[in-house]
């Protein structure tokens, strides 16, 4: 794959899939679950793969099941964990903590078919939980964004994490 | 050392000081005479298999190295260089030939000697005694079927003997079926700002919890019925499950009804189809009582001080202190090899999904066990007590189990016994002092046809 084609997307999609990601950010922050779901793809992939710090010269092969996942989710356990968290259940986020997310570092190239864009973006996620605990997240993370009608619907998204040790008691949060 | 230990524990009427979880100097103590001193779980037979093949793991604050030799045996060393006390391998786990030091470039092969030193020669003038700066070797390592384990203290008894009677529940996952058992995928590392007996107790014996903390999550994923547990604690079936304890500070929390290990993933059929096509050769194995009962079973086994295992939720977790306010909780997916492919596939992602780094039962524990931490180390609260008095004196021997034992997974009858324990432990200053038990302990014949 040409990962820097000669030709861009045209700047109206590169616009509108920037502000889709900047939208989703919104809404999650806002806790706006329905909105969020309302912008993936029915088929949507939704992965965070564990992983372990490994010398560069490493030569041992990969495990036999794979690393294991922290997210591993299509449309239905993204709304099996929304669910969970609009249960009235999750005594963890009662009183709402105070979550906010960065998205930098946006690239949108060309794919195939048209209607689809490859998307890299940045997202550091501050989370002030409970009585001012304050924790930052970062991650990288690879999408697959597709036109569907008016509206740009993430299709898959894969997500790298830059911490070797959760520095968090829970992840009752989206990337 | 800490001379009042005996008033900070009351196993009789379930009293813990709050002390416990919050001073630095029973923490140093702590460090000294349980982790220095008991058996801790290192490293599973399956995550090295290869010579050279290394894993990383603590055993309380001590960074060490576990490493698979020429020979197949397993060695564990010090992860500190000998001259100026450095990390020698800073990677997770892996195969190497030899591990050199990044500070001046000592060099320690896989069974631990110095095999080079730079400028040996010309600046040590060919003086220095190789022989007595290999690795700090771990003194004892042994294994049970699969677990290796490592102990600092020449005078501990055997692992075999460490472990006593909790072997019959450990056999449930270990030696169920002819093939063993194995870790599944990378380690899923967190840090809680826990005190490290929290989370232990919490699952020794903390039934009462689920229903109420996770509830949640149980809304969302239980497919199957555990011994009654509802959502919200409307309900409890005493009669379905086991409190197991009096096995040398080691529990176990039992269902008895053979498939209810997988009521939280939301499609156990695959598991429930291997389960019953097994179901006769584990009771050929190891009897009517585990391979009916107790196999498939949700179970909860505790090896004092920090491993616990879950055949069923299938999690496999040791939990590191950093400090009397500190931990970090390590977590691998567990399976049988017997198991098929798909089946191994799908415990690795159910384990992620329920009891991972963004696991939906999980999730819910790290702020329950952080905050019972934090409200210890108040001026006044460090001076006060807390409780584990349910179901106090309600137990006794089971027919075909072993154990001092309670009726039902809700009780508080395992973490009476895990704070005894860790009081026998604090209070004795050498492994003779400790006293080893097995309460109701079966003879052979017993558990051979129970």
């Amino acid at each position: 794959m040409l990962d820097r084609p000669l030709a861009p997307p045209p700047v109206e999609v590169i616009v509108a899939v920037t502000q889709a990601l900047h939208r989703e950010a919104r809404l999650l922050d806002n806790e706006d679950f329905e909105g969020w779901l309302a912008m993936l793809g029915k088929d949507v992939s939704y992965r965070l793969e564990l992983k372990s710090r490994r010398f560069r010269a490493d030569r041992s092969p990969p495990l036999p099941f794979g690393p294991g996942v922290i997210f591993n989710e299509d449309l239905g356990r993204l709304k099996m964990r929304v669910d969970r968290l609009k249960s009235g259940f999750v005594w963890a986020e009662d009183p709402p903590n105070y979550i906010r997310r960065a998205v930098s570092n946006v690239e949108v190239l060309a794919t195939q078919p048209d209607n689809e864009v490859r998307v890299h973006s940045v997202l550091v996620m501050h989370r002030n939980r409970i009585d001012g605990t304050t924790r930052l997240l970062t991650a990288a993370r690879t999408d697959l964004w597709r036109g569907e009608g008016q509206a740009w619907l993430l299709a898959a998204r894969d997500i790298v994490l830059d911490h070797s040790v959760l520095p968090d008691s829970n992840l009752n949060a989206f990337f | 050392m800490n001379d009042n230990i005996a008033d900070l524990v009351d196993s009789r009427t379930g009293r813990q000081s709050r002390s416990i979880y919050a001073s630095e100097d029973i923490y140093r103590q702590e460090l000294e005479r349980i982790f220095g001193r008991c058996w801790l779980f290192l490293v599973h037979t399956s995550q090295i298999p290869k010579p050279g093949d290394y894993f990383r793991t603590f055993m309380g604050e001590d960074d060490v190295i576990v490493i698979r030799q020429k020979d197949g045996s397993i060695k564990a060393f010090l992860n500190s260089c000998t001259h100026r006390g450095n990390r020698v391998c800073r990677a997770d786990r892996g195969n190497a030939r030899a591990f050199t030091c990044n500070y001046h470039g000592w060099s320690f092969s896989p069974d631990g000697a110095l095999s080079g030193v730079p400028l040996e020669n010309e600046a040590y003038f060919g003086e220095l005694d190789r022989a007595k700066f290999g690795l700090i070797p771990v003194p004892k390592v042994a294994e049970y079927k699969g677990l290796v384990f490592g102990c600092w203290d020449a005078n501990s008894p055997s692992l075999d003997d460490y472990l006593g009677d909790v072997k019959f529940f450990l056999d449930v996952w270990l030696d169920a079926m002819p093939g063993g058992s194995a870790l599944l995928g990378e380690t899923q590392k967190m840090v809680l700002g826990t005190n490290w007996k929290l989370p232990v107790e919490n699952v020794c014996g903390d039934g009462y919890h689920l229903g109420w903390a996770h509830a949640g999550a149980m809304a969302a994923v239980q497919s199957m019925d555990l011994t009654g547990l509802s959502v919200g604690n409307s309900g409890v079936d005493l009669d379905g499950g086991l409190s197991v304890a009096g096995m040398n500070g080691h529990m176990v929390l039992s269902a008895l009804d053979g498939v209810s290990g997988y009521a939280f993933y939301p499609d156990p059929k695959p598991i429930l189809e291997y389960l019953e096509a097994n179901r006769q050769t584990v009771i050929d194995r190891l009897g009517e009582v585990r391979g009916r009962q107790v196999w498939g079973a949700q179970v909860n086994i505790t090896i004092f001080p920090n491993l616990q295992l879950l055949p069923g939720l299938n999690w496999f977790r040791v939990y590191h202190p950093k400090g009397p306010g500190q931990i970090e909780q390590w977590t691998w997916a567990m399976a049988e090899n017997d198991m098929p492919e798909a089946v191994k596939a799908q415990i690795l992602e159910n384990q992620c999904l329920t009891f991972g780094l963004a696991g939906l039962f999980d999730n819910d524990d790290g702020d329950n066990l952080t905050a019972c931490t934090e409200q210890s180390r108040g001026w006044r609260t460090a001076q006060m007590d807390v409780y584990t008095n349910m179901a106090l004196g309600r137990s006794g021997k089971r027919e075909g189990f072993p154990g001092d034992i309670a009726a039902g997974l809700v009780s508080e009858h395992n973490q009476r016994y895990f704070y005894r324990r860790w009081q026998e432990h604090m209070m004795a200053e050498t492994w003779a002092e400790v006293p080893t038990y097995n309460i109701n302990s079966l003879t052979e014949q017993e558990a051979e046809h129970a």
